[in-house]
């Protein structure tokens, strides 16, 4: 088949065995001690290394596996710089650094993503870090970090690590236009793991909570509130799909594809966490329930994506023939 | 998962394309009564005559059994090309009731009706709806008594939607006197030339006449009309093909994102305006509807539910690319246009066939599992 939407049985064994080792090294429960996220069982696993070329050390696995793949990580509110790590080994290998990309990937050299802001630069999770993968507007690029002046910075909320760069960020490779769509590819994919947690986390209570005798699930407010998280979630996940899809097959709507999935994605990913947090009720609010912390992991991510002129592309369904009179 | 079209995809694409552009009708298709039957059922014939009709149906009943990837190609080239709106008067013959017969029917039956339905030879309406049973479909209280070999039907229906103009209706009743709910109901093939039926015309709010009103007066049925078992109308009613699951709405579904490019065409909008904004949102929702269909057509194993998160994030989209046609026009869209009528047309989508607050009802309990309300 040539237009085929089934997980392969390949695929699948590749999310089973990454779903074992989320749950092993990042469970949701480790973010209430605070501790930063460590790249090294992501690194061995392969996560770095499954979507590079085969000849450049990697497993040459395509877009779509590796959507897929972080979709995952962002279900389990991994740290930014997994995104980072395996975009940076691009942007590297792009520049042709074979040997920093591959040391990147392999989790020797370690990165951090990062953002401009009016007030400069922020950096989020970069203790250690020796590079960030940096976005400011339309730009992608991989800056060195080595010597920059730093000050720590309260996350919204007071979440993760965030470190404000004082001193003048040094110019790094930017990434090729394509590296900068398969950013924005992972990145929504991570907002779409964060969609579909955050639902089912709600779900889950939904089914648990009993107020008036009846799990709180039973009433249609609530219920409506778990079907509109399910629709949110099945959207962005068809579209995640249909994007890494024309990007692995390079077709000419791939850049329409990302920039109309980078326009849903945070949008739905907000709107889970805010729906979860709702049906969670007063423990909703606590910072000693999960339920926020999806909408602290969708902002943060939402950060990182691109602008995309959504209008200034070719449609893939452009019409051909003439409106009947 | 793989989308890259083959040599011979192209070819059947560009087929499509060029049939579809030489032949499409050029006007819009006539507002209601016996002009948009004929313009309906011409369209089918021509359709059928050109060797694209009955794509999805199976080959053993005069169909072509083209694979769900080939379907998606043709209507998408449909839509682009704006061929006829598939949700005319000919939608309940192609996509409810022809598959009944092909699930249900007698080997009789659907010698009679199919090849009729697909060449374009009569009009289907479905009788379910009554003025106590909507949503609660299983509250129906229209009757038919047996007698002899016949079934003597007494009642009412509403909403059948083109009544006035059909040639058949698929007529779900309660044949077991004293019967409850989902039980002893049967799905009959209503002929609607029989003496004792009146049809009462509604206008809807668009100012069309799509609807009526059934009133069946001791109406004689042949007990050979019954599809599937007598007294087991449910099961019938709930039977749904996958090709029907997979199929009836994918026009519909890939037009919104025509509709889009035809809004943008129309607003063309300052760039960084409020409306570029929010056509930028509706361009990449109907991206994701479009999404949405191929996933439900091309992901193995299909699941019963497949459909029904596409079809209602759908019918709200549809609303929205609706409405936004309006802001756009501004004060000239007081005046009746095919876009107006569009317009108001679009309200019916989270009524009928199942409200979107049912649908949620649907989606919470049998996708998310959460626990049911309480039932009769
Ligand atoms: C354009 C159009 C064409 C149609 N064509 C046909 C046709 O060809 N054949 C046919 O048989 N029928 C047809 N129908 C009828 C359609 O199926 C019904 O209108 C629909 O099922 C709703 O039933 P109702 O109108 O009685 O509304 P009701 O069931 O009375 O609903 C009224 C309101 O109450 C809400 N509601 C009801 N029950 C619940 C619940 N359990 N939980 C939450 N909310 C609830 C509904 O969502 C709705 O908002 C058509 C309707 C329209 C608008």
């Amino acid at each position: 088949m040539t237009l085929d939407l089934t997980l392969t049985e390949e695929l699948r064994q590749v999310l089973d065995a990454a779903q074992q080792m989320l749950d092993t090294h990042y469970p949701v429960s480790r973010l209430r001690e605070g501790a930063a996220d460590p790249m090294a069982p992501l690194a061995e696993f392969g996560t770095f290394l499954l979507g590079f070329p085969e000849d450049a050390g990697g497993a040459g696995l395509g877009r779509v596996e590796e959507a897929q793949l972080h979709s995952l990580l962002g279900r389990h509110l991994v740290s930014p710089s997994a995104v980072a790590v395996s975009i940076a080994a691009r942007i590297a290998l792009g520049a042709e650094d074979v040997d920093l990309a591959l040391a990147i990937a392999g989790g020797e050299v370690a990165v951090c993503a990062g953002v401009t802001t009016p007030d400069g630069p922020l950096l989020i999770d970069a203790g250690g870090a020796a590079h960030a993968v940096l976005r400011d507007g339309a730009t992608l690029s991989l800056v060195p970090l080595a010597g920059l002046a730093t000050e720590d910075a309260p996350m919204m909320g007071h979440g993760r690590a965030l470190a404000r760069v004082t001193s003048a960020l040094p110019a790094g490779p930017e990434a090729l236009p394509e590296v900068a769509l398969l950013h924005d590819l992972l990145v929504s994919a991570q907002l779409l793991g964060v969609a579909e947690a955050a639902r089912d986390l709600a779900v889950d209570y939904a089914r648990t909570r009993e107020q008036f005798g009846r799990p709180i699930g039973a009433f249609q407010a609530i219920k409506h509130h778990g079907a509109n998280m399910a629709l949110g979630a099945e959207m962005l996940s068809a579209q995640l799909d249909m994007a890494a899809l024309t990007l692995d097959a390079r077709a000419p709507d791939a850049g329409f594809q990302v920039a109309a999935l980078a326009r849903l994605a945070p949008r739905i990913a907000l709107e889970n966490a805010r729906l979860g947090i709702q049906v969670h009720g007063g423990i909703g609010f606590s910072a000693e329930a999960d339920a926020q912390l999806y909408l602290k992991q969708a902002h943060l991510l939402r950060a990182l994506l691109g602008p995309h002129d959504m209008l200034s592309f070719d449609a893939p369904m452009a019409p051909t023939g003439k409106a009947p009179s | 998962m793989r989308l890259q079209l083959s040599p011979e995809d192209i070819a059947f694409r560009d087929a499509a394309r060029a049939w579809l552009l030489d032949n499409k009708p050029a006007t819009r298709a006539p507002e209601d009564g016996s002009e948009s039957r004929a313009f309906a059922l011409d369209w089918l014939a021509k359709l059928y005559d050109g060797g694209w009709g009955g794509l999805a149906w199976p080959k053993d009943y005069g169909g072509q059994g083209l694979p769900p990837a080939r379907l998606l190609l043709w209507y998408e080239e449909y839509v682009r090309a704006r061929a006829p709106s598939t949700l005319d008067c000919s939608f309940v013959a192609l996509n409810h009731a022809g598959p009944t017969l092909i699930a249900c029917g007698t080997e009789a039956q659907k010698a009679t009706h199919l090849p009729r339905i697909l060449k374009g030879q009569s009009i289907w309406c479905q009788g379910f709806s009554e003025p106590g049973a909507g949503s609660d479909l299983a509250s129906l209280r229209t009757t038919g008594r047996v007698e002899g070999d016949m079934l003597i039907v007494n009642g009412q229906k509403i909403w059948s939607s083109y009544a006035d103009i059909a040639d058949f209706q698929e007529l779900l009743i309660r044949t077991e006197p004293g019967s409850k709910r989902h039980k002893g109901l049967s799905w009959v093939i209503c002929d609607m030339s029989l003496p004792g039926i009146t049809i009462r015309p509604i206008r809807n709010m668009a100012g069309a006449t799509h609807f009526a009103e059934v009133f069946y007066d001791d109406v004689r049925i042949p007990l050979t009309q019954v599809v599937g078992g007598l007294h087991d109308g449910w099961t019938t009613a709930m039977t749904t093909l996958g090709f029907e699951r997979r199929t009836a709405a994918m026009a519909l579904q890939l037009d919104l994102s025509v509709q889009v490019e035809d809004l943008i065409d129309l607003a063309r909008p300052t760039p960084g305006s409020a409306m570029a904004e929010r056509l930028s949102d509706l361009r990449a929702e109907a991206a994701a509807i479009r999404a949405m269909t191929y996933r439900v057509a091309l992901r193995e194993p299909a699941t019963p539910f497949d459909g029904s998160l596409v079809r209602l994030s759908f019918a709200e989209l549809e609303q929205r690319i609706r409405r936004a046609a309006m802001d756009i026009l501004g004060p000239a869209a007081l005046v009746h246009s095919g876009r107006v009528a569009d317009y108001l047309e679009s309200y019916s989508e989270t009524i009928a066939g199942g409200t979107a607050e049912i649908q949620r009802n649907i989606i919470g309990e049998r996708i998310l599992g959460l626990p049911r309300e309480a039932r009769p």
